[in-house]
């Protein structure tokens, strides 16, 4: 028995350098990181005013780039700016970055640097390390815990210079998570219409505004982008082959396909949270009506029965439920109905205009377009209490806001600038508007699901 | 060579104005002088009738107008008869006004006595309002002129309608004088079937 616990302990001492030797090259696959540090009492708090939350005071110095040049620094550059760029805008932390630093003699070694870093009231040091490898570039990121000097997460990345700012975002949504427990939106996308080539078109961008691409060339009108909840693709309305009907673009390929295009008016999709159905709007002989039909198009199903208009359905994210706009009562004012139809029953009643529902990730609340005192402007409203906030002011014209993945933000569309351009802002209080696309007019955001 | 077949023929002419010599034999054959020379032997029945050629009047040409294949042409026509090709709408509304039924009505005279011509019947709104509830709105219009223009004889099988919101103005400003003009539906002939 003593001998083959012996041999066992023999063998596991050899094999640690070998172990050890490997770890370097784990990258993103490492095991998942020590649990978060225990709150430090002497830290102080800063009261976000809207959230009523601490935040989390992160020290990032500069990230280490040394010897780069060319496209491998400035993918550097565009690698670090997004990870300050995306940890900014959580409004999760207090962060601290390397003009603060200045006045300190840092050594480069966290462990001997961390009460430094703490004097300034840091309790999360961030480290980034960047170098080449030939056309690739190396990512490591790590965080230590102020207070006890350990590091408490490390990940490694690796790829070419043009998914730089992909390394980013998974970084920061990699810290917000191990951070906060919450879900970054760092890798999220934002879908829109844009008429920046002289046509309403269907695009795609990163949330944070970069990198737009076009999915449709219909050269035509085309607008009501609606993800799927996958992410593999969106269902929207086109104007292409004449009647506006609902079509389907596949991400990966851009390959179109008709979903529902029978009929003089088809419009306004929204997928179910499983991707199997499509609910939308429909004319019965200038009747428009909401309808669910299978993503083939097919089993269609008439949803309500009233003279008035029902448009713009949105399909609640549990699946249960869809919220849509209907004029049944006058004016326009958004409704909720089972998915199938059933118990419709009026849910606004302030404001003489509302459309353009959109549901919070939690399926708790919904952001609207709703017109009060003249003025379109964005409004949010609690389910459980019915009651609503507007988060948007003045002229400008705000409407069709989507929620991030993550609940924190909405987008929407605003002419507070002239043209139609898309904005976003915190859900808490309404605050870090941040303007996201510039070039022709821009609308219809429908940010994706995760 | 044109030049001097000219001579030959301009040259008798003028011989035979300026010398009459009605008994003579014409100094030609061509053919087109053959109407000059009836007069050598004149006999009534074989009397060719010339006349001024027909310039048709603007007003003898309606018919044709209608019948062009130009449907823009065809268009045109039909306004120039008392067609309107729009009726406007109020505010976030879809009822038709006084003045749109008595648009209406002239308009389904003028179709119900050109049953050839097929109709589009476009829904228009103003920019204010969410595009999408606008993209429903339009639809409301274009059916409502539809089914009053149905009321009244014109057949289904005749029209069809779409619906472009706010997406196709046609007036681009902002404010009410321009609003106005897009909260509309505007019906255009858009085909031609062989009835008629």
């Amino acid at each position: 028995m003593l001998p083959r616990r012996l041999a066992l302990a023999a063998l596991l001492l050899l094999l640690l350098p070998l172990a050890l030797a490997l770890l370097p090259w784990a990258g993103a696959q490492q095991p998942p990181p020590a649990a978060p540090p225990e709150p430090d009492d002497r830290v102080t708090i800063v009261l976000d005013p809207t959230r009523q939350r601490p935040l989390i005071r992160l020290a990032v110095p500069a990230f280490r780039a040394a010897g780069l040049s060319g496209a491998a620094a400035a993918a550097a550059r565009e690698l670090e700016a997004t990870v300050r760029a995306d940890l900014e805008v959580s409004g999760y932390f207090a962060i601290q970055g390397p003009d603060d630093f200045r006045v300190l003699r840092l050594t480069g070694d966290p462990a001997r640097d961390a009460e430094q870093y703490r004097a300034l009231g840091n309790e999360i040091l961030l480290l980034g390390d960047i170098r080449a490898e030939g056309e690739r570039i190396v990512f490591e990121g790590r965080l230590f815990d102020l207070q006890s000097g350990q590091g408490i997460l490390a990940k490694r990345y690796r790829g070419s210079f043009a998914v730089a700012r992909r390394i980013g975002h998974t970084f920061a949504d990699e810290v917000i998570r191990y951070l906060t427990g919450g879900r970054g939106i760092g890798l999220s996308s934002i879908a829109f219409t844009s008429d920046r080539t002289g046509h309403k078109e269907i695009w795609v961008m990163d949330w944070d505004g970069s990198g737009p691409r076009r999915l449709t060339g219909h050269k035509s009108t085309s607008m009501s982008p609606a993800w799927e909840a996958s992410g593999a693709g969106l269902a929207y309305t086109s104007f292409f082959k004449g009647p506006p009907a609902i079509y389907y673009v596949e991400l990966a390929t851009g390959r179109k396909r008709g979903v529902v295009t029978s009929g003089s008016l088809n419009i306004t999709p929204t997928f179910s949270p499983d991707g199997g159905r499509v609910a939308f709007a429909r004319s019965l002989g200038g009747n428009i009506e909401i309808f669910s039909a299978a993503r083939d198009g097919s089993s269609l199903r008439r949803l309500t029965h009233s003279n008035a208009i029902d448009t713009n359905p949105a399909w609640s994210p549990k699946g249960g439920e869809i919220v849509f706009t209907s004029s049944r009562g006058g004016k326009p004012h958004l409704y909720l109905m089972g998915a199938d139809g059933s118990d419709q029953r009026r849910l606004t009643f302030a404001g003489d205009y509302n459309d353009g529902a959109a549901w919070s990730p939690d399926g708790d609340r919904i952001a609207y377009t709703s017109r009060r005192g003249g003025r379109f402007q964005i409004a949010v409203l609690d389910l459980a209490t019915l009651e609503s906030r507007v988060l948007t002011s003045g002229a400008g014209e705000n409407e069709s806001p989507t929620f991030s993945p993550d609940g924190r933000k909405i987008a929407f569309t605003s002419r507070r600038g002239g043209r139609k351009q898309i904005y976003v802002l915190d859900t808490a209080g309404g605050g870090n508007l941040r303007q996201l696309t510039r070039e022709g007019n821009n609308d219809m955001a429908e940010w994706s699901r995760k | 060579m044109n030049r001097k077949l000219l001579v030959w023929v301009v040259a008798p002419m003028l011989l035979a104005v300026l010398y009459g010599c009605p008994k003579k034999k014409p100094q030609t054959t061509d053919a087109t002088l053959d109407v000059e020379t009836e007069s050598v032997a004149p006999t009534t029945d074989t009397a060719t009738e010339i006349e001024e050629p027909a310039v048709a009047t603007a007003d003898d040409t309606e018919e044709d107008l209608l019948l062009s294949g130009d449907l823009q042409a065809v268009n045109e026509e039909l306004a120039r008869r008392g067609f309107s090709p729009d009726i406007f709408f109020n505010y976030d509304e879809a009822g038709l006004s006084d003045e749109a039924r008595e648009k209406l009505a002239r308009n389904a005279d003028l179709l119900r006595g050109q049953p050839q011509f097929s109709l589009t019947i476009e829904g228009h709104c103003d920019e204010r309002g969410t595009n999408e509830y606008n993209l429903a709105l339009g639809e409301r219009r274009a059916y409502a002129a539809r089914d009053y223009l149905s009321s009244l004889g014109v057949a289904d099988g005749r029209m069809r309608t779409i619906s472009y919101g706010e997406e196709r103005p046609a007036c681009s400003e902002s404010g009410e004088s321009c609003w106005s003009q897009n909260r509309r539906a505007h019906m255009v002939v858009t085909g031609r079937s062989n009835v008629g």
